[in-house]
């Protein structure tokens, strides 16, 4: 039967283990295990070991590349959980099988994210206290109180949708799972029913539309451009602009991230006829739309700030636009943007392979992006009376290495999940095998 | 004084004045006085925006109508007064008040004889609004309640950074956090070189308390301090980001001071939370105004002090009670405009003292409680080496220096 066929093909990372799995297990733990290092390093001597400073008369700048990769993360994050919540909403069938991927992709990514408030702050080990008793009063003023909450909210309704689909599939595929983790599965289907299915499909339909309306009010489309958005004194970071301008570093982000694990999971798992070129053809072009909308809001930027702009404004548009890692970032995209074109002119120019390539560039002009945003915003405040402003900032060894880390982290939350349950929804086999049934 | 102190205004000559103005236009003179003797109310905090419209409304419709006006309709007019996009009457009739003579005319034309009124009112109230902001530098705060602060007079400092070693001594800063911090500047074209004071400017609307996610950053009710309390701050650093003035300064590392060669006096304020002196590693610093001293913890006598006022020999720091007339800071600001008195027999619209105050970037909203006699840098201005240098005292002005030999495989700068 094809069914049992696929099946097969789903159950396949859980039930074989290949020897480049160790090798890449090996990798990924030497990378958390650098972060981890650092980190402690950090904890033990403080942030003086970061190269961060004060801005101001310190000739620093208080920012850096933790919260720039915070920002990062929490873009692929949010953008996994929109593509996975546009799948079950709109009905995106052909993406079905990546939904669950972006899923993951969302619960990596926030943790991460989480962990980088925690890598960041001087005294993490007051943050719970700090933050929740006083929750009452700063919920009303601090933005950064909304993204912790905001954070919180879509980890928990993210988790949700993640189980509830989860049941079904673990239900239906319960006697080919592995048995030590029998305990593990009897926990996620416990009062399972045939008849909640039904149910079940209605609130994932509810916590998607909850998810795609929530978007743009929140995270990438509120909370995260507000930490600096709301600044009127850094005019690098002030303004309108910056709520879309993070929605689409967010969506691009994350489509790049999707390309890549499902490209991964791919070649791994031989899941080419699942996993087709026709997703990956359908995925690089919405990476293409997504990605113009950023130069496009780029382009808004910095128009405003060189034409005609005040004093201060000019100085940091000027110093960004001629940063070397600027340059990298929109050259980055517009390389893949010239990609897609060409792919859609030519469908001869498409392959996966570019694809991932393609989606690498951009989670690094991303990436770099994000960091240069904080880090000029904090160079030009508007009170540059002081002789250190611009202040200078190199990343330190200890930051780098929690990048490293955090990449780490992530991939080893899919080698772990996958080796537990299905990272392909039982549902998109099956749907699959429906429509290759019609003639 | 009257009870109203505006009528004290409304003297034949401005009516006089205004009058002339009024008949140039088509409209009814008096209507127009009387709306212009309102809009000075407005702008004193008599009468409020609402009571303003509800007494004009009507009245400006009746005589504007629907007629040949750039806004005709009823809603049009009061949009007019209202101002077109957003700002409040308020904020028009300041805009109104720096307008000269021809500016006036000028809105007259665009705007109708209703937007001239205001205009007009609020230009006749022009002094009346500097004398009143010269009484209350804090503005509208209650005036009640104590709000320390400073006066600090850039014309005196002489930039020799005693109140910069000052500050540290008292608190025990590490290097290159300079609480207390002097910029020597030039401005283009200029030969001399200018001084600016700065600490903290404990905002009464402070950025840096409102980011704050945990409350660590908060203003004490009681005298109006902006403080951090270093055992609940989780060092964020987000105050240092949204503050305008770059007066915080991060505890990066180990402080220089240990914790037990510190006073205790000087650690806990009076509501017993770690407020004082140089924070503990992890947390955020910054200029305390001295809470130890004020709440007498350090002796009665030094209630009302700060170490840096105490240090400045040229007498620049006046630190006090900013709604209190008769406290150092408004009896300073008193003295030098007594000083410096305008010839008001031969120009007697002028204000009544050429001594130009100033308080740092409040265009932010800010609502600093530093007032600053002498010049606002301008953007051109430029920061130079000063007469006495930080190295000179044995300080570090760039701080990165110093952290950077803490850096991990990081690149010195
Ligand atoms: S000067 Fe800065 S740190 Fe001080 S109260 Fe104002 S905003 Fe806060
Ligand atoms: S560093 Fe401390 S005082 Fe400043 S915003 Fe963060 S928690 Fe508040
Ligand atoms: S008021 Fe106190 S804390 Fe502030 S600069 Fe002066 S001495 Fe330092």
């Amino acid at each position: 039967m094809s069914t049992d066929a696929s099946e097969a093909d789903i159950l396949r990372p859980i039930q074989r283990t290949s020897r480049q799995y160790y090798v890449l297990l090996g990798a990924v733990l030497v990378a958390i295990g650098l972060f981890v290092a650092a980190w402690s390093y950090q904890l033990y001597h403080g942030m003086v070991v970061t190269g961060l400073a004060d801005w101001g008369s310190g000739g620093g700048v208080t920012w850096g590349l933790y919260i720039g990769a915070f920002i990062w993360w929490v873009g692929i994050a949010h953008g996994g959980i929109i593509l996975s919540a546009a799948v079950r909403l709109f009905g995106m069938k052909r993406y079905q099988p990546v939904a669950r991927l972006a899923e993951l992709l969302t619960i990596a990514g926030l943790s991460v994210a989480g962990i980088y408030i925690v890598v960041h702050v001087g005294r993490p080990d007051r943050i719970v206290t700090s933050i929740l008793l006083n929750y009452h009063e700063t919920i009303h003023s601090s933005p950064l109180v909304w993204d912790v909450t905001v954070i919180t909210l879509y980890f928990v309704m993210t988790a949700t949708y993640l189980g509830l689909t989860l049941r079904y599939d673990v239900t239906r595929l319960r006697g080919e799972l592995p048995e030590r983790f029998e305990p593990l599965y009897r926990l996620m289907t416990i009062g399972y029913t045939e008849r909640e299915d039904e149910i079940v499909e209605r609130m994932v339909w509810w916590l998607a539309l909850g998810i795609i309306v929530l978007a743009p009010l929140l995270l990438h489309g509120g909370v995260i451009p507000w930490l600096f958005a709301l600044i009127p004194s850094m005019p690098g970071w002030f303004g309108a602009v910056q709520g879309p301008q993070f929605l689409s570093i967010a969506l691009t982000s994350a489509i790049s991230g999707v390309i890549v694990a499902a490209y991964a999971f791919r070649r791994t798992y031989d899941w080419a006829h699942i996993l087709s070129d026709d997703v990956f053809r359908g995925l690089t072009l919405w990476l293409g739309l997504f990605g113009l909308l950023f130069l496009w809001l780029q382009l808004q930027q910095v128009i405003g700030g060189v034409y005609a702009p005040s004093n201060d404004l000019g100085a940091v548009t000027s110093a960004m636009v001629t940063h070397p890692a600027y340059v990298y970032a929109i050259g980055m995209m517009v390389l893949t943007l010239a990609y897609v074109f060409a792919q859609a002119l030519d469908p001869t120019v498409f392959s996966p392979l570019r694809s991932v390539i393609a989606g690498v560039a951009v989670l690094t002009a991303t990436l770099v992006e994000k960091v240069l945003f904080v880090v000029e915003g904090l160079m030009y405040p508007t009170f540059d009376l002081y002789a250190s402003i611009p202040g200078d900032y190199v990343p330190s060894l200890v930051e780098l290495a929690s990048v490293v880390g955090t990449v780490g982290i992530v991939v080893l939350f899919f080698m772990v999940v996958a080796k537990v349950v299905p990272v392909i929804e039982l549902h998109a086999v099956e749907a699959e095998h429906e429509t290759e049934a019609e003639p | 004084m009257s009870d109203d102190p505006l009528e004290e205004l409304h003297t034949d000559e401005w009516e006089a004045e205004m009058e002339s103005v009024l008949e140039e236009t088509e409209y009814d003179t008096e209507l127009g006085l009387e709306m212009a003797k309102d809009a000075q109310r407005l702008v004193a905090g008599d009468l409020s925006e609402a009571e303003f419209y509800e007494r004009y409304h009507g009245a400006v419709v009746e005589e504007f109508g629907v007629d040949d006006r750039p806004v005709g309709t009823e809603e049009g007019v009061v949009e007019a007064m209202r101002g077109h996009d957003g700002p409040g009457l308020l904020q028009r009739l300041a805009d109104a008040e720096t307008a000269d003579d021809v500016d006036r005319r000028e809105l007259l034309k665009k705007f109708g004889a209703g937007a001239a009124f205001l205009g007009l009112g609020a230009a006749a109230t022009k002094e009346a609004s500097e004398e009143a902001a010269a009484a209350t530098p804090t503005g509208s705060e209650d005036d009640d309640g104590t709000q320390w602060g400073m006066v600090i007079d850039l014309n005196k400092c002489d930039g020799c950074l005693a109140c910069v070693t000052a500050c540290q001594q008292e608190n025990n800063t590490s290097t290159g956090a300079n609480w207390m911090y002097v910029f020597t500047y030039e401005e283009p074209n200029q030969e001399t070189q200018n001084f600016l004071v700065r600490p903290c400017q404990h905002c009464t609307n402070a950025p840096c308390e409102k980011v704050c996610p945990t409350t660590a950053r908060h203003t004490r009710s009681k005298d109006g301090l902006v403080l951090t309390d270093y055992d609940v701050c989780i060092g964020c650093r987000y105050c240092q980001v949204a503050c305008p003035y770059g007066v915080n300064y991060f505890q990066w590392g180990e402080p220089d001071t240990p914790g037990s060669e510190l006073d205790e006096n000087h650690v806990y304020d009076e509501r017993d939370r770690r407020v004082d002196s140089r924070p503990p590693k992890g947390v955020m610093g910054k200029c305390t105004m001295c809470p130890s001293r004020q709440d007498g913890k350090m002796g009665e006598e030094q209630v009302g002090t700060t170490a840096c006022e105490q240090a400045c020999a040229m007498d620049a720091i006046h630190f006090g009670d900013m709604n209190d007339p008769d406290d150092d800071p408004q009896q300073h600001l008193e003295r030098v405009r007594n000083e410096q008195p305008n010839d008001l027999d031969t120009y007697p619209n002028r204000p009544t003292n050429t001594v130009s105050t100033f308080r740092l970037l409040e265009e932010f909203g800010t609502d600093p409680n530093v007032v600053y006699v002498g010049n606002e840098p301008s953007e051109e201005a430029e920061q130079v080496e000063g007469p006495v240098t930080y190295e000179d005292i044995g300080e570090v002005d760039r701080r990165k220096e110093v952290l950077d030999d803490g850096t991990f495989g990081g690149v010195r700068s």
